[in-house]
């Protein structure tokens, strides 16, 4: 009996410990942007004025490298941990906040044209990732989550579809190590084909949007090229975040009827449970900026806190990213994954430009 | 004595029926810091 009387008198404690937990580790977030954008500022101005010759490396690429470094030598200490993991929180605030730099105009015409090319990717990536899941004889539901990972949002879509179609840790755990490795590689690898290529920001940032799994690298890659870039890139990503509902609930229905995964019983429910609610967050801001809501110096305002907002995140995907966690996994998913990823970003290149022939970009 | 960790369970069933998604919190603190600048609080974010 006692056990069960002290439950209640500790509970009340949990939720401020749990707030005051993340302090330490936001504040290290900030340290690491701040760096980061210091770093841009002076390390250019620095090797200029002694005639060295520098590429000029934003802030983004500081900030991640330096999360990088620290989280591959000397790790993440666990008194930071929980509050480096609120860098998932900062880039949805940061994409609503975002939603202030669009007209409502400009995302129907985007998002329309994205939604079509959204729609072609995930069927092509469901479809290449199953044929490449079975070749490789991999588990069905290990193969179901790489699918809806590499083609709707990554690592949410996985947590998300682990739970709908039952799948156990060890499969989910392989395919969120895959997905976050192959975005690590994404992250410095798009750019460079992008510069390679000579895309304009219009072609890269719907390439980036469309190619990068997780919703954080894919901002850091657009970003990477150009704010223009990183900009298309995170509407396009978002458009793909909005399917992450009904490709899960497909996943479920398919599971269940083969009698290994529960029944969805309350469809449009599970749809509201599983949808994304920053994009409706970016949609609204937008909506309120369109019609004059925010004068033209609080709209630079808004775009200044998404800033802020996506400094935090570019020092979490640094920080996060220990490579010699995910060689633990093993390298089957990796090999699956890898293949997979890079049909899939020829397969995107290949759609942005059969895009840009008929739009004209 | 048993009613005690019966009404604890339902609070906590009620309580995680409020429980804001972390998707929703972001949406909420973003919207919030909207208004705060558009009502003149926040006037300049330096960059």
């Amino acid at each position: 009996m006692a056990d069960v009387l002290t439950v209640p008198q500790v509970q009340p404690v949990q939720p401020a410990l749990r707030y005051l937990r993340v302090i330490p580790g936001v504040l290290l977030l900030f340290a690491i942007g701040y760096a980061g954008k210091l770093l841009e500022q002076n390390v250019g101005g620095y090797a200029k004025s002694h005639h060295w010759t520098f590429p000029n490396i934003e802030y983004v690429l500081w900030a991640i490298v330096l999360g990088l470094l620290i989280s591959n030598t000397a790790g993440v200490p666990e008194i930071f941990r929980s509050g480096v993991a609120t860098y998932e929180f900062w880039l949805k605030a940061g994409i609503v906040l975002l939603g202030s730099r669009f007209l409502l105009g400009d995302i129907l015409k985007l998002g329309g044209v994205s939604l079509v090319l959204v729609a072609i990717e995930i069927t092509g990536s469901i479809a290449f990732m199953t044929f490449l899941g079975r070749a490789f004889k991999l588990k069905p539901k290990l193969t179901s989550l790489l699918a809806v990972g590499s083609a709707v949002c990554g690592v949410s879509a996985i947590i998300a579809t682990k739970g709908a179609i039952e799948a156990d840790d060890e499969e989910s755990s392989f395919s969120i190590a895959a997905i976050l490795a192959l975005g690590a590689f994404a992250l410095f690898t798009f750019p460079v084909i992008g510069h390679f290529l000579h895309l304009s920001d219009k072609a890269y940032g719907l390439w980036a949007g469309l190619g990068v799994d997780n919703t954080a690298e894919a901002t850091a890659a657009g970003a990477l090229y150009s704010d223009a870039a990183g900009k298309l890139a995170v509407l396009v990503k978002s458009t793909r975040n909005a399917m992450i509902g009904f490709v899960v609930l497909a996943y479920a229905i398919y599971w269940a009827s083969k009698g290994k995964a529960q029944v969805v019983g309350n469809k449009p429910a599970f749809l509201w449970q599983k949808f994304p609610k920053f994009v409706l967050g970016f949609l609204l801001i937008s909506v309120l900026a369109t019609y004059g809501f925010f004068s033209k110096d609080q709209v630079g305002a808004l775009a200044n806190l998404s800033r802020w907002a996506f400094l935090l995140t570019f020092a979490g995907v640094g920080l996060r990213t220990n490579f010699q966690e995910m060689r633990k996994q093993g390298l089957r998913p990796f090999a699956v994954g890898a293949i997979g990823e890079v049909v899939i970003a020829g397969f995107t290149l290949g759609l942005v430009y059969g895009a840009g022939k008929i739009f004209g970009w | 004595m048993s009613a005690a960790p019966n009404s604890n369970a339902n609070a906590v069933k009620a309580g995680q029926r409020w429980k804001l998604s972390l998707d929703s919190w972001a949406v909420v603190v973003a919207l919030l810091a909207a208004l705060l600048v558009r009502a003149g609080i926040f006037k300049h974010i330096p960059w």
